[in-house]
């Protein structure tokens, strides 16, 4: 990273978010905005989201509020819990081998990142899950902001057992307003665990959506991730796997779905710590009207991770000419025996493809339709959980139907 | 006389700027099956694709008839509605899209243009079942994606199997023989065959012989550089496989 050697200008952004991290008593946070500012392109995990540029504004802090009802999707089986503006709301009683409890302060690995910072500095009371060694979980988590525009900083920490099987979907809704959301997930997996997570971003088109998911992976656990962006205007989210245990493996996959005048970031870096883990990193971008969406994925392996196992993929679909699609693959490997590489590619529907549907009599939008989710099908079809599956196969049509 | 389910007058056309179909006339009245032979590049594909309607190409001149009904300015959907079927020479392969799905779109979203209601699942099925036997197109193969991974004679007999499950009027098959060996072609020409009911109507394009034995065709016409050149019974296919096309002028292929 480059480090300005003068004072950085600070917008109203900055300011705001440094008063707020002041009177929440975080002073080193505060300081970090002060020095760092909000990143510019020419931090480089921020290259094609330059913050300083994107983000004008940061609302008052989120005022508690209590309004609980229906999970944002239905989910048979699932045990669901909702935070509010911060706020853990638990329905009922959790089930056996879930233990549901909260704990005070930030919850994500200090890293030279000012989102990180920020979350740390003030997220108040996290939300904390432990799947107990052996059980199965399905537990759905509803992140919502509510009221008037807010900034709020909530967190998630998550255990999940050796052996464990667990299912959790976070989904993040509110409010019609200028909200910024910087929300934070720590995620580990115990040996042999077998974990499905999925994140929804379902936001308001004025909200600005901030999620940064880390993940540890102990031997022989197997993650599948699903961060799909479908509602926020500006939406990032930023991925930290850490395969820390041999025989650990981790699908890390998202989706951008990006409509005219959004902006939409997934950024993961994977860090391979030990030898015999492997990752397969899948990610989608489906982008129309004037937008753009990107996709940063950087590899590191570490020198003592030998037989490290890792694919970077990302595949844009362009659906009118003005977007943009972005891709940045990097490989940081210290080791010598690894199999590590990168690909993107980025296209139109195929012409041919199309055609040899209208021939069968499909209508033009319908066999549009057929390909774009044959697209994206990859990434949906592993899910396992039925209803959550459909339940992702119609948030996609949902956005396929509303048009521009 | 009752109307030709196909007639094609003077039709020319060009892709990029270049000519390819130099004023194709022809008719097929209804049940019969007309053969189409013609060297690699006499523009054979280019004249499937302009009946089904492909966008890249353009009709400079001329008329297509599709039971009695002009279909230039029809969109491929459309045309499918209105009875045409094209077996593709180069099957595509569309990842992520199930076979299935695939087909009961395609089925019901014909039945829905002509204002008939969706087939329900059980008689889908039954369908699908049936032109899957008669094809040797087996449940394996229908749970993979479309064409994905099919062999050369797997996708042909996919092909011939979406013909029987969509009923069209005129059939188009183009080059259905290439990359079969002879079990497969004699698998297709069974499944060809059996659709031939006197009403429906055919067009076979090929480049050889071969295939005519096995599909019968009422009439042969020689194909080079872009129109026909010469019409016949199932003897002239006979003599162009003994002489070749040389007689026939346009560039060696
Ligand atoms: N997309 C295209 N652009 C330019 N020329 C084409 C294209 N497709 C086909 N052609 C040309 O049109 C001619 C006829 O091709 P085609 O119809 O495929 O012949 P056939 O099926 O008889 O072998 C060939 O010379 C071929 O090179
Ligand atoms: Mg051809």
């Amino acid at each position: 990273m480059v480090r300005p050697n003068f004072p950085v200008r600070l917008g109203a952004a900055e300011e705001a978010l440094i008063a707020q991290l002041k009177s929440a008593g975080a002073d080193q946070a505060a300081e970090r905005v002060t020095v760092a500012g909000l990143p510019t392109r020419r931090v480089e995990s921020y290259h094609y989201t330059d913050l300083k540029t994107l983000l004008r504004a940061v609302p008052p802090m989120g005022q508690p509020a209590n309004q609980v009802d229906v999970p944002a999707l239905a989910i048979a089986g699932s045990y669901n819990l909702t935070l509010i503006n911060g706020a853990v709301f638990q329905q009922g009683e959790a089930p056996a081998g879930l233990k549901v409890g909260t704990v005070t302060g930030g919850v994500l690995t200090t890293r030279d990142d000012i989102l990180v910072h920020v979350n740390n500095g003030l997220a108040r009371e996290a939300l904390s899950l432990d799947v107990a060694s052996g059980a199965e979980q399905i537990v759905q988590i509803a992140r919502r902001i509510e009221g008037e525009a807010a900034h709020v900083a909530d967190a998630v920490k998550i255990f999940v057992g050796d052996g464990a099987k667990a299912t959790i979907v976070e989904t993040f809704t509110g409010s019609k307003a200028a909200h910024v959301g910087n929300h934070a997930t720590y995620l580990a997996l115990g040996k042999d665990a077998v974990v499905t997570h999925v994140t929804i971003d379902l936001s308001g088109r004025e909200t600005s959506h901030f999620a940064t998911n880390e993940y540890h992976l102990a031997d022989g656990a197997k993650l599948r991730t699903l961060i799909v962006h479908a509602g926020a205007g500006l939406s990032r989210t930023h991925l930290f796997p850490r395969l820390g245990g041999a025989g650990a493996h981790a699908d890390v996959t998202g989706l951008n779905l990006v409509s005219d005048g959004q902006h939409s970031d997934i950024t993961m870096e994977t860090s391979h710590a030990v030898a015999h883990t492997s990752s397969q990193p899948l990610f989608k971008s489906i982008t129309r009207g004037h937008s753009k969406a990107v996709v940063q994925g950087k590899l590191i392996v570490a020198r003592d991770a030998q037989k490290t196992d890792a694919k970077f993929m990302h595949q844009g679909l362009m659906l009118s000419d003005e977007a943009e699609v972005l891709s940045k693959p990097e490989l940081e490997i210290y080791a010598d025996d690894v199999v590590c590489g990168h690909g993107s590619t980025c296209g139109k529907l195929d012409e041919d493809s199309l055609f040899y549907l209208l021939s069968r009599g499909i209508p033009k939008a319908e066999a549009e339709t057929m390909l774009v989710r044959g697209f994206i099908a990859e990434l949906i079809d592993p899910i396992e959980d039925d209803a959550l599956n459909e339940a992702l196969q119609g948030i996609v049509d949902g956005w396929l139907l509303t048009g521009q | 006389m009752t109307t030709p389910v196909l007639e094609i007058r003077n039709l020319h056309a060009r892709i990029e700027e270049r000519e390819i179909l130099k004023g194709v006339n022809l008719v097929i009245p209804q049940g019969e099956v007309h053969a189409i032979m013609g060297r690699n590049g006499s523009g054979k594909s280019t004249l499937s694709y302009v009946l089904a309607g492909k966008e890249d190409y353009e009709v400079t001149e001329g008329e297509i008839l599709l039971n009695g009904e002009n279909i230039l300015e029809m969109e491929p959907d459309e045309r499918a509605a209105a009875g045409l079927f094209l077996a593709f020479q180069y099957p595509i392969e569309i990842p992520g899209v199930a076979t299935m799905t695939f087909l009961k779109a395609a089925i019901n979203a014909q039945r829905k243009a002509r204002g008939e209601g969706e087939l329900s699942t059980p008689d889908f099925m039954r369908a699908v079942k049936e032109a899957g036997a008669q094809l040797n197109v087996d449940s394996a193969m229908l749970k993979r994606p479309l064409n994905v991974g099919f062999s050369g004679g797997e996708k042909k007999r996919a092909e011939i199997m979406q013909m029987a499950l969509l009923k069209p009027s005129l059939a188009v098959l183009d080059e259905t023989d290439s990359g079969l060996d002879i079990d497969a072609l004699q698998v297709v020409s069974k499944g060809v065959n059996a659709l031939r009911d006197g009403k429906r109507s055919m067009l076979v394009i090929t480049h050889y012989q071969r295939l005519l034995n096995h599909i019968v065709p009422d009439v042969v016409h020689v194909f080079s550089d872009g129109r026909i050149v010469e019409s016949g019974d199932k003897d002239l296919a006979l003599k162009l496989e003994a002489e070749g096309y040389a007689n026939y002028g346009g560039e060696a292929a």
